[in-house]
């Protein structure tokens, strides 16, 4: 965890009185040479207490007699030795993730989490409209002011922590379950700019780089219902297609029919009228004939059509005008048989 | 020389002793009370660095400067409304008097509880006076809730309006709360609702009614859908009807005026002369009328006959 490296360690202890006395007893004993070198050992450590280092993306924030006096880049630097001056680093660029609702086990290109149902305290919340709804999320920050870090706010994390989920409540409190559900972004960009003001107010010198929610969710008994109501969306879409696809199929082939009754029409017309314009031109040249002959043209004209016309017909009688009954004639019988 | 040295090395160590007994250090995030047996001396001090005391005699006591929290006792609360549901708060405060604070709570252990004392009931307080939906939400800003146009039917009883809403509410316990706490030379910063939530119990029965939410909604939208297919099915008919009457209607206009047309010819030619017309015609009628099946009685006084009795020329 990187929170471990966050402070280094403070208050070192001077040396006991119990070292002393015995440093007092060895020197009555031994011979002060040795002593010498004992002494001279342990000042030796004590100088390796002035050089210190500071990493590429740390500051070193130095306190005198437990005052702030300095902060140093990264970088070889010197110090007045332990008891006196004191170094704690911070790493400063580096970009800090606290996870909300799940845990990351072991981040890589399948990244493992956490059973969520773990967690489920820090991600259930109540909705505006007072539905339950499953809302993991992550904050990402740096520590942007140091000296504020260190000195403002006694455990950092479990403010932030506190703030964070205080702050996505009040926001998703304020957001119907849909809107929880679907606009995930608006709510992550309310939440990132509420709590970097709680940030700011309570001194911790954090910055909020992102705020983003996971996946949103109800809590796992309503999330069959949920899917129905995608998928009844979907059943309106489809219905809604499958008659409109019915439509297309009818009605350009109804306008194919009705141009075709149309066009049969016009056909028509045009029959008609060619045909009443033929029958005319033919009555009109005889007529034009048989004006100039007309008796003659007339007696023709009948004997003509007769021709034509008696051979066709099987059945002829022919009866005088002054027979009376023609019944006698009649072969009824054949007729009878014939029906 | 050996005796005067070794006395030189004692005095060091007890000047040693002494030093260490008489200054220390205050960090940045402490500040100290002086205490001479048992009884505070002087100013308490809160600037960080170097200190002097009198050795022996006098001990330091430290207090914490920065921001400290709190964290409340979640447990249940039944709201206004009857609901239990479960409320966890935190609260940030600082120590802002540390001779008050000495004298009254002592340690960080024993302020811990006063607060626990004053911040509990206060959070409880609250929450019992209030509906539910006032803790939850913040604002009335209003939610798209999908129910868009069910409200004609069964009128579902409306969120209420929020009136006070929980930043408001957090402000009032810290009201409530602050006064009690400065006697202990307490400063509470903020105190806010971390987690609020329905009890185990309630929780099931919300489940249900989201469940039984979600299902009227699929509903309407599956009722949706067919009054919508319906609708495309309808307008379907209509427009078929309207093509094809449509089509009628031009093809029967466009016949009855070509009828008119060949009416018009033929009246034109056949007036001329109609007795013609009606002789001519006939002759056609016959020729195309009469088959084999056909029986023809002829009478021989018609015209075409006159010459089977005799071939004078008869005129009659």
């Amino acid at each position: 965890m990187p929170w471990d490296d966050f402070k280094g360690s403070r208050g070192e202890q001077p040396p006991s009185v119990d070292d002393i006395l015995k440093n007092i007893r060895n020197f009555f004993r031994g011979g002060s040479i040795v002593l010498l070198i004992f002494f001279l050992i342990i000042l030796g450590f004590w100088l390796t207490s002035c050089v210190y280092t500071v990493g590429v993306n740390e500051v070193g924030m130095v306190q005198r007699f437990g005052r702030y006096v300095r902060q140093t880049t990264s970088g070889l630097h010197f110090k007045l030795p332990k008891g006196i001056e004191k170094v704690t680093k911070v790493k400063v660029d580096y970009v800090y993730t606290e996870e909300f609702g799940f845990r990351t086990i072991r981040a890589g290109k399948r990244t493992e989490y956490a059973p969520s149902r773990a967690f489920l305290d820090e991600s259930l919340m109540l909705t505006g409209d007072l539905n339950c709804a499953v809302v993991p999320w992550i904050v990402q920050f740096r520590i942007s002011d140091p000296y504020k870090f260190l000195f403002k706010v006694r455990n950092v994390r479990e403010t932030l922590r506190d703030l964070s989920e205080a702050i996505m409540r009040q926001v998703v409190g304020d957001r119907s379950i849909n809107e929880v559900i679907n606009k995930r972004k608006e709510i992550a960009d309310m939440a990132r700019v509420e709590l970097q003001k709680a940030l700011d107010e309570a001194e911790t010198g954090l910055s909020i780089k992102t705020v983003e929610l996971k996946r949103t969710n109800v809590p796992e008994p309503v999330q069959p219902s949920f899917n129905e109501v995608n998928q009844a969306i979907q059943e309106k879409e489809q219905m809604i297609y499958k008659a409109k696809k019915a439509y297309n199929q009818a009605i350009p082939a109804a306008r194919g029919e009705a141009e075709k009754m149309i066009r049969a029409a016009e056909g028509y017309a045009l029959d008609r009228i060619n045909r009443a314009k033929g029958d005319t031109h033919r009555f009109l040249a005889i007529y034009e004939e048989y004006k100039k002959a007309k008796d003659v043209t007339r007696r023709r004209l009948y004997l003509e059509a007769m021709q034509q016309v008696l051979p066709k017909i099987k059945t002829k009688y022919i009866i005088d005008h002054k027979q009376k009954t023609i019944l006698p004639l009649l072969n009824l019988q054949k007729l009878e048989v014939k029906e | 020389m050996k005796i005067s040295f070794s006395v030189l090395i004692t005095i060091i160590v007890i000047a040693i002793i002494l030093g260490m007994n008489s200054f220390f250090t205050v960090d940045e995030t402490e500040q100290v009370i002086i205490t001479q047996f048992g009884k505070p001396v002087g100013e308490p001090i809160t600037e960080p660095g170097l200190k002097f005391k009198i050795p022996f005699i006098q001990t330091v006591n430290y207090f914490p400067k920065n921001l400290l929290e709190w964290d409340g006792d979640p447990g249940q609360i039944p709201t206004l409304d009857k609901t239990y549901i479960w409320v966890d708060t935190f609260a940030r405060w600082r120590i802002v008097d540390p001779l008050k604070f000495f004298r009254t709570v002592n340690n960080e252990m024993g302020a811990q509880r006063k607060l626990d004392d004053i911040l509990d009931p206060a959070v409880r307080n609250f929450i019992t006076s209030y509906h539910l939906i006032e803790v939850v939400r913040n604002s009335n800003r209003p939610m798209d809730t999908m129910e868009v146009g069910l409200e004609q039917i069964g009128k579902k009883a409306p969120i209420a309006e929020v009136k006070t809403g929980r930043e408001k509410i957090t402000r009032m316990i810290l009201a409530q709360a602050r006064p009690k706490v400065e006697a202990f030379g307490i400063e509470i910063v903020d105190i806010r609702i971390k987690r609020i939530n329905y009890v185990e119990e309630v929780r099931k029965a919300v489940y249900e009614r989201m469940i039984q939410e979600r299902k009227q909604i699929a509903e309407k939208f599956r009722s949706e859908g067919m009054g919508e297919s319906k609708k495309i099915e309808g307008e379907k008919e209509k427009e078929l009807k309207r093509i094809s009457s449509e089509a009628y209607r031009k093809a029967q206009e466009i016949k009855g005026k070509a009828d008119a047309e060949a009416v018009r010819i033929c009246a034109e030619a056949f007036s001329q002369d109609p007795e013609f017309y009606s002789f001519v015609k006939t002759l056609d009628v016959y020729k195309t009328t009469f088959d084999e099946n056909t029986w023809l009685m002829l009478s021989t006084d018609s015209d075409f006959f006159k010459y089977l009795k005799g071939y004078s020329n008869v005129q009659n």
